[in-house]
C-alpha cells in the first residue's frame, strides 16, 4: 500500500506542479465571474434598446404603442415619421448601430393582427416584450371598438398572472423554472464529459509516457503493473477532485461577492439578488459526484489499457477513439433525455454503465429517476468498473513493455487471456 | 549465506525465436558476476526474468533461496535496466526519493540517501534540477544512483558502462567495487569483455540464448589457455604481418592494428617471434607472455560473427522488446 500511495503522491504533486493545471484552475472561476459580470450589466440597463416606430396608417396607433412603451426598462421607443424611403433611411440608421431596429404598423393592426418589426439583432427579450405590448394595444383598441371604456380596459390590463413554477421531485417542491432546470442538466452532462474525457486522457498520456521514456521497466521490477495502474488511475482522480473544488471555493466566492462586484459596476445590489444561481440540491450534488467517480473510473481503466497498447502519442490517439465515442454517446443524448427523462430510451442509457455515469445524474436532477432505479444504476456502474478493471490491468500488464506495432484485437484477446 | 541468485533450466520463448534456452547459473554471495554474451545473446531477457519482469517459460528462478520473485524482494535489489529512463520533467531528487519510496524506503531516508550519493557522484548541485536539464552521462548516474539509493544486497546493473565517458565510468567502476568490498553481490551484464575482466569475479558466458561456459574469472582462463602473446607497436610493424602467417609459430591472431593477441602454435618459443619482428624493422612498445584475454577466449567461443558484434560496442540495442 506504501507503494501504490508513492505512485498516488507523485502523480499527484507532478500534474498539480504543472501549468496547465493552474490555468484551468483560474480560468473556472474567472470564466464564472465573467457570467455574473454579464448578468450584471445586462440588467442594469447595458441592453436598453432604442427603436423606431413607423405608423403608416391616420388613426395613430404607433402613437399609442410607444405611449404604451413607455414605462419600459429595456425599450425606448420613438416616432418616425412616414415618408417616402423612410424605411431606407431608418435601415442606414440601423446598419451604423445608431438604432436597434423598427416597427411597421398600420391601420390594419387592430384587424388582421400583423405588423413588422426589423432589426440588425433580433433578441428574445426585445421581440417578446414588443409582443406583449402590441398585444395589450389591439386588445384595447378592439374592445374600445365595441364601446367599452377605455378605462375599464386600462383597470383590466393593470394586472397580470405570475406563475410560481415549482419543480417537485422525490415528494420535495423547490422553485425553479424549466430554464434553470436544463441549464442544470446541461451544466451536469458537459462538466461530467469534459473532465471524464480529460482527466481519462490524463491517465492515458502519463502511462505512455512512463512506456516512452523507458521508465515503466524500473517501476514494474518493483511494483504489480496493477499497482502501478491503481496508482496512476487514483493520483489522476485526485487532481481532478482538487480541481472541482478549487472551482467550488472559488464559485462560492465570486457568488457571494457579487453585491460589491454590482456596486463596483455601479448597479443597485438590491437587484442584483434577482440573479439566481439555479438552485442544486444536496442529493444531486450526491449523485454527480458519485458518478463522476464511478465515470472517471471505468473510463480511466479503458484509457490506461490504450496508453498501454500504443507507443507513441499519434498511435494513442487513434487508439483512444473508440473509447472517446462511448462516451460521446450519452452526451450527444443529451437533448433527448432532457425531454423525455422517462423514456425507455434514457431509462436505458441510466442503466448501462459506459453511458450511465453521464446520463442518471441529468435524469436525477430532472427528478425522473427513482432511488430504485438510482441503485441499480450505480450497482451495474460497479459491476462494470471491476470488470474493465481487470481486462484493462491485463492489457496494461503486457503492454506497458511492448515496443513497436500496436496490438490487433486478436492479439489483445490473448494478452487479457494470459 | 544462500546464493543470492540461481537461475536453473530457464527457458523464454518469443513469437519465432527462444531467447534463452534452458539456461542455469548461480551467482554466489559477495562476487562481481559478469554475463557475457554478444548482441542478441539473451543477456537483457535473462536479467529481465530475474527481476520478474518476465515469466520464465520453463525453468524456475531463486533468489536469496525463495521463490518468490526479484518484485518481492525489490527492497534487497537494485535495478539498472539496459533500457534507461526517468521522468523527464521532475527533479532529479524527487525521481530518487520516488523511485526508492517503491521499493519500500521511507521518504526521509530516502531524501537524506540521494543527497548523499548526488554528493558523491559529483551531482550535488543538480538534486533541485528537472532530470531534462542533465546530460546524457548525468543522468544515467542518476539512473546508477536510483539503483542503489536503498542500500540493496544485490545489485544487477544490464549494461552499466555503454554510453559512459571514460571518466564516468571509471566513477562507476569504483562505486561497483566498493560495493564487492562491502560485501555485496553485483551481477551485471556486458559485451565488452575489457570490462568485465576488470571487474568479474566470477562469469558466464552466453550466446543465442545458452550458456558456453562459466566460473570464476581464473578458471575460465585455464581451460581455455594456450600460451599467448600480447603485443604493442611503436609506429613501425615491419614485417609483422608475414610473421602472424607464419603457422609454425602462431596458430591464431587477433590483430587490432597497434596491438595484437598471438596464440602460439604447439611447441614454438616466444622468443623466436620476437626475435623475428625486431629483425624485421619492427618498434615494440610492448611485448608480453600472458594467459588468453577475456576477449580472445570469448571469440573463440561465440564465433567471428559475434566477434564483430563485441568489437562495435555501440551497435547494441537490438533485442529485448517482447514479442509476447
Amino acid at each position: 500500500m506504501h507503494k501504490v500511495w508513492a505512485v498516488i503522491r507523485r502523480e499527484f504533486v507532478e500534474r498539480v506542479r504543472t501549468r496547465w493545471f493552474w490555468v484551468s484552475a483560474i480560468l473556472g472561476p474567472v470564466l464564472f465571474a465573467g457570467i455574473i459580470v454579464f448578468q450584471i450589466a445586462q440588467s442594469l440597463g447595458g441592453g436598453v434598446r432604442h427603436i423606431a416606430v413607423v405608423d403608416t396608417g391616420r388613426v395613430g396607433y404607433g402613437r399609442r404603442i410607444i405611449e404604451a412603451l413607455g414605462p419600459s426598462k429595456s425599450i425606448r421607443a420613438d416616432a418616425a415619421t412616414f415618408a417616402p424611403g423612410v424605411f431606407d433611411s431608418l435601415a442606414g440608421l440601423v446598419e451604423a448601430k445608431q438604432l436597434n431596429g423598427f416597427l411597421i404598423v398600420d391601420d390594419s393592426l387592430p384587424t388582421e393582427g400583423k405588423a413588422e418589426y426589423r432589426a440588425s439583432n433580433l433578441s428574445m427579450q426585445t421581440i417578446e416584450e414588443l409582443q406583449r405590448t402590441l398585444n395589450r394595444v389591439i386588445e384595447k383598441a378592439r374592445l374600445e371598438g365595441k364601446g367599452v371604456n377605455p378605462e375599464v380596459v386600462d383597470w383590466s390590463q393593470a394586472l397580470r398572472v405570475t406563475l410560481d413554477q415549482k419543480k417537485c421531485q422525490r415528494g420535495a417542491c423547490t422553485s425553479e423554472s424549466a430554464g434553470q432546470s436544463f441549464v442544470v442538466a446541461y451544466l451536469i452532462s458537459l462538466l461530467l464529459f469534459m473532465a471524464i474525457l480529460l482527466y481519462g486522457v490524463n491517465v492515458m498520456s502519463s502511462v505512455l509516457e512512463e512506456k516512452r521514456d523507458r521508465i515503466v521497466e524500473v517501476l514494474v521490477s518493483s511494483l504489480r503493473p496493477f499497482q502501478l495502474m491503481l496508482g496512476k488511475v487514483a493520483g489522476a482522480g485526485a487532481v481532478s477532485f482538487f480541481q472541482f473544488l478549487i472551482w467550488g471555493v472559488s464559485g462560492r466566492i465570486v457568488i457571494s461577492l457579487r453585491g460589491p462586484i454590482a456596486r463596483a459596476l455601479g448597479a443597485d445590489p438590491s437587484q442584483i439578488q434577482d440573479i439566481t444561481l439555479p438552485h442544486i440540491p444536496f442529493d444531486t450534488l450526491v449523485v454527480f459526484m458519485a458518478c463522476f467517480l464511478g465515470g472517471f473510473l471505468l473510463y480511466s481503466a479503458m484509457f490506461a489499457a490504450v496508453g498501454a497498447m500504443s507507443s507513441n502519442e499519434q498511435e494513442a490517439r487513434q487508439a483512444q477513439q473508440p473509447v472517446t465515442y462511448l462516451l460521446m454517446i450519452s452526451y450527444l443524448s443529451f437533448i433527448g433525455l432532457t425531454n423525455d427523462p422517462s423514456s425507455t430510451f434514457a431509462k436505458t442509457l441510466s442503466i448501462v454503465p459506459f453511458t450511465s455515469p453521464i446520463a442518471t445524474p441529468v435524469r436525477w436532477a430532472g427528478g425522473s429517476m427513482g432511488v430504485g432505479e438510482l441503485v441499480v444504476s450505480l450497482a451495474m456502474l460497479a459491476v462494470a468498473i471491476v470488470g474493465v478493471t481487470w481486462v484493462a490491468a491485463r492489457i496494461y500488464r503486457v503492454g506497458i513493455l511492448m515496443t513497436g506495432k500496436r496490438p490487433n484485437l486478436k492479439e489483445l484477446m490473448r494478452w487479457v487471456r494470459a | 549465506m544462500p546464493e543470492p541468485v540461481i537461475v536453473d533450466r530457464v527457458t523464454k520463448r518469443f513469437a519465432g525465436h527462444t531467447a534463452v534456452d534452458a539456461l542455469s547459473l548461480s551467482v554466489p554471495s559477495g562476487v562481481i558476476y559478469g554475463l557475457l554474451g554478444p548482441n542478441g545473446a539473451g543477456k537483457t531477457t535473462t536479467i529481465r526474468m530475474i527481476m520478474d519482469i518476465y515469466e520464465p517459460d520453463d525453468g524456475s528462478i531463486r533468489l536469496f533461496n525463495d521463490v518468490a520473485g526479484g518484485r518481492t524482494h525489490s527492497a534487497r535489489i537494485g535495478y539498472l535496466p539496459e533500457e534507461r529512463g526517468l521522468y523527464p520533467k521532475m527533479r532529479v531528487l524527487d525521481v530518487l526519493i520516488f523511485l526508492a519510496e517503491i521499493k519500500g524506503v521511507t521518504r526521509r531516508a530516502a531524501r537524506a540517501a540521494a543527497l548523499q550519493w548526488l554528493e558523491r557522484l559529483g551531482l550535488g548541485d543538480w538534486g533541485m534540477r528537472k532530470v531534462s536539464d542533465l546530460s546524457k552521462g548525468m543522468q544515467q548516474k542518476v539512473q546508477f544512483i536510483s539503483a542503489v539509493l536503498h542500500d540493496p544486497e544485490l545489485v544487477v546493473l544490464d549494461e552499466p558502462f555503454s554510453a559512459l565517458d571514460p571518466v564516468n565510468r571509471q566513477v562507476l567502476l569504483d562505486t561497483v567495487i566498493e560495493y564487492r568490498r562491502q560485501g555485496k553481490t553485483v551481477l551485471f551484464s556486458t559485451h565488452i569483455m575489457e570490462h568485465a575482466e576488470q571487474l568479474c569475479d566470477r562469469l558466464c558466458i552466453i550466446a543465442r540464448g545458452k550458456k558456453l561456459i562459466d566460473g570464476s574469472l581464473a578458471d575460465v582462463k585455464r581451460t581455455h589457455g594456450g600460451k599467448h602473446v600480447v603485443i604493442a607497436f611503436d609506429g613501425k610493424q615491419g614485417a609483422a604481418q608475414q610473421i602472424f602467417g607464419d603457422r609454425r609459430l602462431v596458430s591464431k591472431v587477433e590483430d587490432f592494428g597497434q596491438q595484437a593477441e598471438l596464440e602460439l602454435a604447439p611447441g614454438a618459443d616466444a622468443q623466436e617471434i620476437l626475435q623475428a619482428l625486431v629483425s624485421s624493422g619492427a618498434r615494440l612498445s610492448h611485448f608480453e607472455l600472458a594467459s588468453p584475454s577475456l576477449h580472445k577466449i570469448f571469440v573463440d567461443l561465440v564465433g567471428p560473427e559475434a566477434a564483430i558484434a563485441a568489437a562495435n560496442p555501440g551497435t547494441g540495442n537490438d533485442r529485448g522488446h517482447a514479442r509476447a
